[in-house]
């Protein structure tokens, strides 16, 4: 096998990767800890969340041994037109980092940069509030813009898909987020759809995801006057399908399938900032072919009321 | 010697008044829908924005809102409602508790 065959068994076999990337770290609008869906924002407020996110997935079933390391540090801001209506944007941070093995040499390929920018407007259609819980049922809907890079290059040329901080591709995505809030507990889901279109001969598959999370104050365990401060123990889960990505217009058989992630988490709650950590752990990954299995995904984030 | 005399005067009057303020009418507002801290930041803020208003305490186990004015100036049901809902929340119960004149339920 010649060297240029060689790079073009990689490329096409990292493309595959393409679709775990936007399972895993591509649809940060929807991120399993709090949903960036069903941040509270007021009217005429500004809320931010900055998260940290390290993805890794090394299980390769097929003989390249790939091995990617996706970290993003990922800004979210919502704002609140109305009571009803908010809306908010998402900008990651890149840095991908993709090694495999062929004819025995180790490669490494990586790239960093902003990623693409997804906006979303949120409408809540439902509300009803008692003392002491309040319910919500709100449909979204947004598009991911291709605003990052898509076009990095290094020494063996232009990167794989995979490993682009940017996809090239304008992608509409929505859903519904439902919250069902009380004083000693939070039940957050949501139903999401991205359709992912077309760029530089490349269609990732597209993601329809169900998310649920369950927040339960540990801490304080009995209430007294004022607004203390909450710890939460946070246990989510994330079901995630893809659909097959082409390349050039064809099916590529070793991409897409279904996750299920179980991710425990902890939150500390204050009047004025949220931090809080989890890690996403796989307990299902039924995947075609040789798609790339995630090992985990780790999450740190904080957020501010303004 | 005599501007900095003048100049801490100046400086203790203008710390005396919020003391003075602090001096108007209260009200609870009994809020619905308040379940967390995060939360009542933004109905703190929203009624804080109100002209008049010196302090704003809540409770969250209660979901009461205490909302004190500043002398001689009344908080309508009307405008704390309307701040609530900015907020994201509902008014459920308003009412005045010291001071200036009776509550006249709407």
């Amino acid at each position: 096998m010649s060297p240029n065959s060689h790079r073009h068994c990689h490329n096409r076999e990292i493309l595959c990767l393409v679709g775990s990337m936007v399972l895993g770290t591509g649809n940060t609008w929807s991120a399993p800890i709090t949903f960036n869906t069903a941040l509270p924002v007021a009217q005429n407020e500004f809320l931010a969340r900055e998260q940290f996110i390290v993805n890794r997935a090394s299980d390769d079933p097929s003989p390249l041994n790939r091995d990617r390391t996706a970290k993003a540090a990922v800004s979210v801001l919502g704002y609140g037109v109305n009571s009803k209506l908010a809306l908010f944007g998402v900008l990651p941070y890149r840095d991908n980092e993709l090694k495999v093995k062929i004819a025995g040499r180790h490669i490494s390929r990586s790239a960093s940069g902003f990623g693409d920018l997804t906006v979303f407007g949120r409408y809540t259609l439902v509300q009803q509030d008692r003392p002491g819980r309040n319910f919500r049922i709100a449909p979204f809907a947004g598009i991911k813009a291709p605003t990052g890079d898509d076009n990095k290059r290094d020494a063996m040329g232009k990167l794989p898909p995979a490993a682009q901080v940017g996809s090239g591709s304008w992608d509409p995505l929505f859903g519904v987020v439902g919250t069902y809030q009380t004083l000693d507990y939070q039940i957050d889901s949501q139903i999401s759809y991205q359709v992912n279109t077309e760029a530089n001969n490349f269609e990732a598959g597209d993601v329809v995801r169900l998310d649920g999370s369950l927040q339960y104050r540990s801490w304080p365990k009995t209430l007294g006057g004022g607004v203390p401060a909450f710890v939460y123990g946070v246990m989510e889960a994330s079901l995630v399908y893809q659909q097959k990505n082409r390349i050039s217009g064809r099916s590529d058989d070793d991409s897409g399938g279904t996750r299920l992630f179980v991710t425990p988490g902890i939150q500390y709650v204050t009047r004025r900032w949220i931090s809080e950590a989890a890690v996403q752990v796989p307990v299902v990954q039924n995947l075609n072919g040789d798609a790339l299995e995630n090992d985990y995904i780790a999450r740190v984030s904080v957020r501010f009321n303004f | 010697m005599k501007i900095i005399r003048h100049s801490l005067a100046a400086l203790m009057l203008l710390l005396l008044i919020p003391v003075a303020q602090a001096a108007g009418s209260s009200y609870a507002l009994q809020v619905d829908g308040l379940a967390c801290p995060f939360c009542a930041y933004g109905i703190e803020k929203k009624l804080s924005s109100i002209d008049g208003v010196v302090d704003t305490q809540v409770n969250i186990k209660t979901g009461e809102v205490i909302v004190t004015m500043g002398e001689g100036i009344p908080l309508t049901e009307d405008l704390a409602r309307k701040k609530v809902k900015e907020a994201g929340f509902t008014l459920r119960g308003f009412s005045q508790r010291s001071g200036g004149d009776a509550h006249v339920p709407e």
